[in-house]
């Protein structure tokens, strides 16, 4: 509880260059800004494993480059290193002894970053960009799994160049997510997979979108056995799917929920409709966190189907999110997502990550037990 | 070497669609061996180069870069087929300048148009509609090809007048229109002569007598003749008829003399040596299978209608009595639960036609929401939701793209643009600042 101390002990560790004023809408809900952010859009954010002391935060950027913070107790962040990809980067992921991280680029490319060491080495090459990259740690082996645009999933072991396994897709890997021994994908043309990784990864199920629109992101949850057993998918028109993947009475127990829309339903003026851009679950609570272009993210209660909070307006989209090991700090990054095309993108805009308490917040709306 | 080549392309002439323009015999190799190695990574990136230049294109001629990528696809997938992508293609090509007045008499843009027809199930339809959108209004092309679909459909008459309004219009070039028309007229016009022809013959021999019991002789320009032996014709379908009314009868007759295994009797039935049943009695319970047993009446339900007017029968109460071994990934997957009852729907309901959706409905659709959108933004009115991100540049050309691939793409040309020095210090007031 202590460990990240409070909301009001945040704003001194802010960087205060604008003050924080009414005017400036950069930062409205007033969260600790972490130091020096990347210099371009921020894809991707990742918190370090649970089997590491301390927060470490990693974050990628169109600007080509991963960055490290970390995040002390106080709000503080540190920078601590940096590497480069050849092409804007789209993906990260730790390994599960947090000793490694592991970059997914536009240049076709996968990187395993050591951090005690600083190095880092090409571990996949694909045909085109790769989308996603997730480690997955099994009793009896551990690989890298990376998605691609190019329609394949392939799985890697670190130490060789070529996959240990590839398996075709019909479509573009537009997200993945992976619990073990579960993982999900999404594609263009709404297409979803779910693999199964027990032994050796193989294709699960195919299931029809429960969505009618492109998906955007997708995130597995976990029951009270802490066993993955659906997943959230969000898509590009304000929508997100809970959907289980043995479901007692599939009927009920899956839905979906509108969420990243403007001034609910009034009718006077038509209703904005903004992108999901991504979806985290708390990693206690089992409650999850959905980020837009609107510039806003919101906590929900999938049990209790209920919304928890959102937040005010930020002047930009916020594109990543993720919450830490211990579920108390929640990081997202505000930046532009690329929703209104080129014309609407604006070099000289700073981006931003934000630090904000999520041990209250988040917590569920009632405790059944 | 190159006989060879060129016989090889005769193997495999089915798979290749006649195109007007005619082929190219080189991309036309290239695209039948690339077939047989399955998709190429070749023909891959240049359709993603396409579909880039659909989103990224910034010019003032973007129909160009639609143009050449119908062109292109016609011409990479000679078979056609789904992987080809040319309705979806054509589709969106023609209703993406809709608005765009300044194509509407562009000869690329008719050309879209007409072949957009081709591969509609009503292209007179569609002609109609170009006609109503003054699209084409001045090409020569458009009425041909409005001409040669109603000749196709043996109306020339409506052909004929067709290139009469495409001279009222002074379509051009009026040279093409005028030497199509001519054509027309004589193939009309030969038509006519060798009717009147054979009708004259028909007169000259066969007007003493007339003829019964002979061949039936063609009339016309249709060339079908009304079969012969139409009674014959007529016997052989009712005998089919007949045969396949009375098949069942025989095996029903036989059903009940013979024995039928039935699993419920257990197994000393069928070790027991099969006993021949003497004709006189055989076991009552098979002999009568509509015996029926008093019973109350008050309970029995009558056979119910379904909503849809088939009567459902209510499926055998009686249990297998073995569990069928369902393996679990064998499962069917799980999706979001259908409407359909299922109690009341036992079978399988057949997918609905969807009645209105043909792609001039489609097109009359999305030029109906466009003008209602800017009826609605000029007015300030209400639309009920808005789509806040650039959804035209996500579902262009024949495939989806994400925010990603847009932004990569971009980043990819920049790149590009970067490592041709010459270039970008040349131009210092590059385009590409913006990114």
């Amino acid at each position: 509880m202590s460990l990240f101390g409070t909301a009001t002990g945040f704003g001194a560790g802010g960087t205060g260059v604008f003050g924080a004023t009414t005017t400036d809408s950069h930062n409205p809900m007033k969260d600790v800004e972490v130091t020096s952010p990347p210099d371009d859009s921020i894809s991707c954010l990742a918190f370090s494993p649970p089997t590491m002391p301390g927060n470490f935060l990693i974050g990628g950027s169109w600007a080509n480059d991963v960055r490290c913070w970390e995040v002390q107790d106080n709000g503080q962040t540190v920078p601590k290193a940096q590497q480069m990809h050849t092409g804007p980067v789209l993906d990260v992921c730790w390994s599960d002894d947090g000793s490694k991280v592991f970059t997914a680029s536009c240049d076709k490319t996968a990187k395993m970053w050591d951090l005690n060491s600083n190095q880092a080495m090409q571990i996949a090459q694909h045909d085109g960009p790769i989308k996603s990259i997730h480690w997955i740690k099994a009793p009896n082996y551990s690989c890298i799994m990376t998605g691609s645009w190019d329609k394949t999933l392939k799985f890697w072991d670190t130490r060789s160049p070529n996959p240990m396994l590839s398996l075709p897709m019909t479509e573009r890997c537009y997200c993945a997510d992976v619990v073990y021994p579960m993982a999900v994908l999404a594609t263009a043309d709404r297409g979803l997979i779910v693999y199964q990784l027990e032994n050796q990864p193989s294709e699960f199920r195919r299931i029809d979108s429960p969505l009618k629109h492109q998906h955007r992101c997708v995130a597995i949850f976990k029951d009270k056995q802490n066993k993955p057993t659906g997943f959230a998918l969000g898509s590009i028109e304000g929508r997100v799917a809970i959907h289980y993947i043995n479901p007692p009475n599939p009927a009920k127990d899956n839905f979906t929920f509108k969420c990243h829309r403007s001034n609910g339903t009034n009718t006077a003026t038509p209703q904005d409709i903004y992108a999901v851009n991504a979806i985290s679950f708390h990693p206690v609570h089992g409650t999850l966190a959905t980020v837009g272009s609107d510039g806003r993210f919101s906590f929900w209660d999938k049990d209790a189907r209920t919304k928890l909070k959102t937040s005010e307006q930020l002047d930009q989209p916020i594109t990543a999110c993720c919450f830490n090991s211990n579920g108390n700090i929640f990081a997202y990054a505000s930046s532009y997502d690329w929703s209104k095309g080129h014309e609407y993108y604006n070099p000289q805009k700073k981006n931003y990550i934000f630090l904000r308490n999520a041990a209250e917040e988040l917590k569920p709306r009632n405790k059944k037990w | 070497m190159a006989e060879g080549g060129d016989a090889e392309w005769e193997l495999s002439k089915e798979n290749i669609q006649p195109l007007k323009r005619g082929r190219d015999i080189s991309v036309l190799h290239q695209a039948l061996s690339q077939q047989q190695d399955g998709p190429s990574s070749a023909v891959c990136q240049q359709k993603q180069a396409f579909e880039s230049e659909l989103r990224i294109y910034n010019g003032d001629d973007p129909l160009d870069v639609w143009d050449r990528y119908v062109k292109w696809t016609e011409q990479t997938f000679p078979q056609g087929g789904k992987e080809s992508n040319l309705p979806v293609l054509l589709e969106r090509a023609v209703t993406q300048f809709t608005e765009e007045k300044k194509y509407h008499n562009d000869p690329r843009y008719v050309d879209l148009w007409i072949k957009f027809a081709k591969i509609c199930s009503e292209p007179l339809e569609i002609y109609r509609y170009m006609q109503a959108q003054r699209v084409g209004g001045s090409q020569a092309s458009f009425y041909i090809a409005w001409s040669e679909e109603y000749e196709r459909l043996g109306n020339s008459r409506e052909a004929d007048k067709v290139y009469q309004e495409g001279f009222n219009n002074c379509a051009e070039p009026r040279d093409k229109l005028l030497q199509y028309h001519k054509a027309l007229q004589a193939r009309v016009s030969r038509q006519v002569m060798t009717t009147m022809a054979e009708k004259d013959s028909d007169e000259e021999s066969n007007e003493p007598e007339r003829l019964s019991l002979v061949d039936l002789k063609h009339r016309g320009k249709k060339k079908a003749i009304v079969p012969v032996n139409r009674a014959q014709a007529a016997l052989g379908h009712n005998s089919r008829g007949l045969q396949s009314q009375g098949a069942p009868a025989p095996s029903g007759a036989k059903n009940s003399c013979f024995v039928v295994f039935d699993e419920n009797k257990g197994p000393a039935a069928v070790t027991s040596e099969p006993k021949w049943e003497s004709w006189a009695a055989p076991p009552p319970v098979r002999a009568k299978e509509n015996a029926q047993k008093p019973e109350k009446w008050c309970d029995v339900k009558m056979a119910q209608k379904s909503r849809f007017g088939h009567k459902i029968v209510p499926p055998p109460l009686t249990k297998p009595t073995f569990q069928p071994y369902v393996e679990e990934s064998d499962e069917p997957p799980r999706m979001t639960p259908c409407k359909i009852n299922s109690a009341v729907n036992t079978v399988l309901s057949a997918r609905k036609p969807r009645l209105e959706e043909t792609p001039l409905k489609r097109l009359q659709e999305h030029r109906h929401l466009q003008q209602q959108q800017q009826q609605q933004e000029t007015q300030g009115g209400k639309l009920q939701e808005k789509n806040m991100y650039c959804k035209e540049l996500l579902f262009s050309g024949a495939t989806e793209f994400c925010f990603e691939e847009l932004r990569a793409e971009r980043y990819r040309k920049k790149m590009a643009q970067e490592t041709q020095p010459g270039q970008s210090s040349a131009d210092p007031t590059n385009t590409e600042t913006e990114f």
